[in-house]
């Protein structure tokens, strides 16, 4: 913990954690400094003035975004001087802004609003001014409308700092505007549309493509919830009218590095109203799929697998939630089969997801092991952002990858090969330079020469005071042998739950997915969207997804489950953190929760089994073995192609949505 | 040839100078420092100085009001107050004091004591003392001057006068005026007044 700090703020007596600025510690008193440019997190510019305070004793105002605190310092926000100030800049900005808050999408929640509110200003005093930019809306994603801009740049910075680096200022003082590269439309840059620039916009220049008259943030119904569409699990929030979901924007913390969530995440929401989307239960009757009653599908469905008894499989994404598991392992073992394996099994094995949770935020170094985070392919694009945050805040990044990365141009020192060789070596040299690391490790390296490197590598590593490692399942152990000296280590899978599903002990005991799907059971369960469009050799193929895939097409029954924001849970994300998810909406039509149809499924075949409870939940995650020494080597026949692959579960999301409008609008750039 | 070193303020203050009216200075001054060293990062200057030069500029209209002089004075406190660099406090300094005396008043009313800044002034030519000698014809490069020349052997002529619309009151025919019937005349009250 940082020391704290004692000092006055409009005569309320506050504490604050040592190296905090005025405007966040004023912040926890509940006192609000006004401020346009400032964002959380970041290195106050001062730009806007707005934050200016009086110290007593200081010879003239100070701005509070980038001022820390000291002991015992007396703060007024609030003098006579101050506010003129600040109604001089307030008044200044509205007379380049169109005023049209009661049509604008951003009323109610607009910085420039509320401080004109604040000020009592109907409307500047200054004269009119008007600069007919161009709107740029080409895309189905994001629009850009210069003449709501008050450069403030927090677009600009958030967009730097996450190290996407489209938007840049032209020009200087007003008649400036932000722009792409050669200000071409987003869709012409190097975009991401991951939308941080939307959350950090205090006024309506950036804002949602398709907000326009669908109601503004008072009439929101809010709700925090996670998104599942890859393995980084963001916080979300969830805005929702009239049960249907009008937007989403990062649930992260403000000023954490994880304030982020990509295109899928924040635009793949559409997919829920989708054409594909399966709203009854339905059956194959002669050759084609027939809609039919729930009684109907789910008595089919369990008489099946009755009857296969130990000769029946399950195979699930890992996308399902962490309650969805535990009842679909009470499932199988009811009808006593043993072959239940998730998708996870494709990329990691089950003891390297079962790592204890870390915090990026603390972290000063950072290695890259075997990974390839990239916001450009969406592989994990909130690590990538999260990464480069923490390197542009002074972090040091190490890139061990026997492949070429994306990420490593902002690393310390990327080193190409052989990965966990080069670990190994990095640990040898760590050795080397006399650090004190326990005795079996110096056995299990005797023989190992570090290279150059290696040495860099290693002394990067022991001028760290909180090392952490995000390694590819497959070179888990081999990453967290390292973090036997120092720091902590992280499996990050391809899939959201992937550590839920395998803490809830869905852990591969019985047949494989890929022995399931390759050589064929008698009946085959699969739940969720699996990486797979031809049916397996089955004699029954029970789908259940939200959505007809190219595989549910081929089912035998198809089963309709609640999307991912239909439904109530919990997940376990990639840094081992247990997380909430919320029902935003009710699922369409019949469609219910995975583990509301599996225990219906449960109940046909003569077992009730109940609602895993949030102490079960806690209860499965106390299985996370100690970190004990292993060899330094790479896991075998785990290599998946990671953007394929997500590309794959989410093939319904991509196509259901204007996803697919990025999608071939990529590629028609690529070609 | 090497770049152009960005001017200093105060090296564009000097410039101004040059100048007598005070608005004029300001206006110079503004417009030399928002293509200069104006660097727009703080909201207080890059804005405040825009609309400066928007108000000054209809004082030396002669579109300036009450208002124009107090929203002068308004941005030129507040940004010595709250300015992030020096360049901006020093420039609301300088208008300041350039705004110390009563001759952004005499503006409104529609005069510059200093005859400088041209939309307040005319040209006109006194009937009485001219000697139709044509020489502010030959000098003007406007072609605002209208009249035609004595010639010996005409009886009549025209009297010359200055076309407004014409006219950018850029001084060259008072100049070559051999009997000084070229006078300076405010637009607004219409008088007469010396140079």
């Amino acid at each position: 913990m940082a020391n704290m700090i004692k000092l006055t703020i409009d005569s309320k007596e506050i504490q604050a954690p040592e190296g905090s600025n005025l405007i966040d510690a004023a912040e926890t008193a509940g006192i609000h400094i006004p401020n346009l440019c400032y964002l959380k997190g970041m290195p106050g510019i001062g730009a806007c003035r707005l934050c200016l305070v009086e110290i007593e004793g200081a010879k003239a105002p100070v701005i509070a975004c980038n001022t820390k605190v000291k002991e015992g310092i007396v703060v007024n926000t609030k003098t006579d001087k101050i506010t003129e100030t600040r109604k001089f800049v307030i008044d200044l900005i509205l007379s380049m802004h169109p005023l049209d808050c009661m049509t604008c999408t951003k009323a109610g929640v607009c910085n420039l609003q509320q401080y004109a509110y604040d000020f009592g200003l109907k409307e500047s005093t200054f004269t009119r001014k008007k600069f007919g930019f161009s709107i740029d809306e080409g895309n189905p994603f994001i629009k850009r409308d210069p003449d709501y801009c008050i450069l403030c740049g927090r677009c600009v910075r958030v967009c730097r700092h996450q190290g996407t680096n489209v938007l840049d200022f032209m020009g200087r003082g007003v008649g400036a505007k932000v722009i792409t590269a050669n200000d071409k439309p987003l869709q012409e840059s190097s975009c991401t549309f991951c939308g941080s620039c939307v959350d950090a916009c205090p006024v309506n220049a950036l804002l949602e493509a398709d907000r326009w008259r669908k109601g503004r943030e008072w009439e929101y119904e809010k709700t925090k919830s996670v998104c599942l569409l890859c393995g980084n699990g963001c916080d979300i929030s969830v805005s929702t009218k009239e049960g249907r979901v009008a937007k989403i924007n990062s649930g992260g913390a403000d000023g954490s590095v994880e304030k982020y969530i990509c295109a899928y995440g924040r635009f793949g929401f559409d997919c829920i109203e989708a054409e594909t989307r399966v709203t009854s239960p339905m059956k194959k009757v002669g050759n084609e799929l027939k809609e039919t009653t729930w009684e109907d599908a789910i008595n089919i469905v369990a008489g099946k697998l009755k009857k296969a008894g130990a000769s029946a499989g399950f195979v699930s994404t890992a996308g399902i939630m962490n309650e969805d598991a535990l009842v679909l392992k009470q499932l199988a073992s009811t009808i006593k089969s043993k072959n239940l394996d998730t998708t996870a099994s494709l990329y990691s094995d089950a003891d390297s997801l079962k790592n204890e949770s870390v915090d990026i935020d603390s972290a000063d170094l950072i290695i890259l092991a075997g990974l390839n985070p990239s916001q450009w392919t969406r592989v994990l694009p909130a690590l990538d952002a999260a990464v480069r945050r923490r390197v542009n805040s002074g972090a040091k990044l190490i890139v061990v990858n026997s492949g070429d990365t994306n990420i490593s141009a902002v690393a310390a020192l990327s080193i190409k090969g052989d990965e966990a060789k080069i670990l190994s070596e990095i640990a040898q040299g760590v050795i080397s330079k006399g650090a004190k690391v326990p005795k079996e490790l110096v056995h299990a390296l005797a023989s190992v020469d570090p290279s150059d490197d290696a040495i860099k590598g290693a002394e990067l590593f022991m001028a760290a005071n909180n090392p952490l490692i995000f390694a590819s399942p497959s070179l888990y152990d081999a990453s967290a042998n390292l973090s036997l000296i120092k720091g902590a280590a992280v499996a990050v899978p391809i899939e959201s739950n992937a550590k839920g599903v395998v803490l809830m002990g869905i852990d591969g005991k019985g047949k494989s997915y890929k022995e399931m799907v390759n050589e064929g059971m008698s009946v085959l369960y699969v739940i969720g969207e699996l990486p797979l469009n031809k049916r397996p050799k089955t004699d029954f193929l029970v789908v259940q997804n939200s959505h007809l895939t190219e595989l549910a097409k081929q089912a035998d029954v198809v089963l309709p489950s609640a999307a991912f924001l239909e439904a109530s849970g919990t997940m376990v994300d990639y840094m081992g953190r247990l997380k909430c998810l919320c029902k935003a909406i009710e699922p369409a039509g019949q469609a219910m929760s995975h583990r509301e149809i599996l225990m219906a499924v449960a109940k046909a075949a003569g077992m009730d089994i109940k609602e895993p409870k949030d102490a079960d939940i806690k209860k499965a995650l106390k299985a996370k073995p100690k970190v004990s020494l292993k060899p330094f080597k790479k896991k075998e026949g785990l290599d998946v192609n990671p953007q394929e692959m997500i590309e794959s579960i989410n093939a319904s999301v991509i196509n259901g949505s204007r996803l697919l409008w990025l999608k071939e609008s990529e590629k028609a750039v690529a070609v | 040839m090497a770049e152009q070193k960005e001017k200093k303020v105060e090296d564009i203050k000097k410039e101004a100078e040059a100048k007598k009216c005070p608005v004029s200075k300001s206006l110079y001054y503004i417009e030399a420092f928002l293509a200069g060293p104006m660097c727009g990062k703080c909201f207080p200057c890059e804005m405040g100085v825009y609309e400066a030069k928007i108000r000054l500029k209809n004082l030396t209209d002669g579109k300036g009001s009450e208002a124009d002089i107090f929203a002068i004075k308004r941005i030129a406190s507040d940004m010595l107050e709250s300015s992030r660099c020096k360049r901006g406090k020093d420039t609301a300094a300088f208008i300041l004091e350039w705004m110390g005396t009563d001759v952004f008043k005499e503006h409104v009313e529609g005069r510059c004591p200093d005859r400088e800044c041209i939309s307040l002034i005319e040209y006109r030519i006194i009937p009485e003392k001219c000697i139709i000698c044509g020489d502010c014809q030959d000098a003007c490069k406007y072609d605002a001057i209208t009249g035609e020349k004595k010639k010996g052997y005409k009886s009549g002529y025209l009297p010359f006068e200055i076309r407004q619309k014409r006219c950018v009151k850029c001084g060259d025919c008072i100049k070559v005026c051999p009997t000084n019937a070229i006078i300076l005349v405010d637009v607004k009250s219409k008088e007469p007044v010396g140079v």
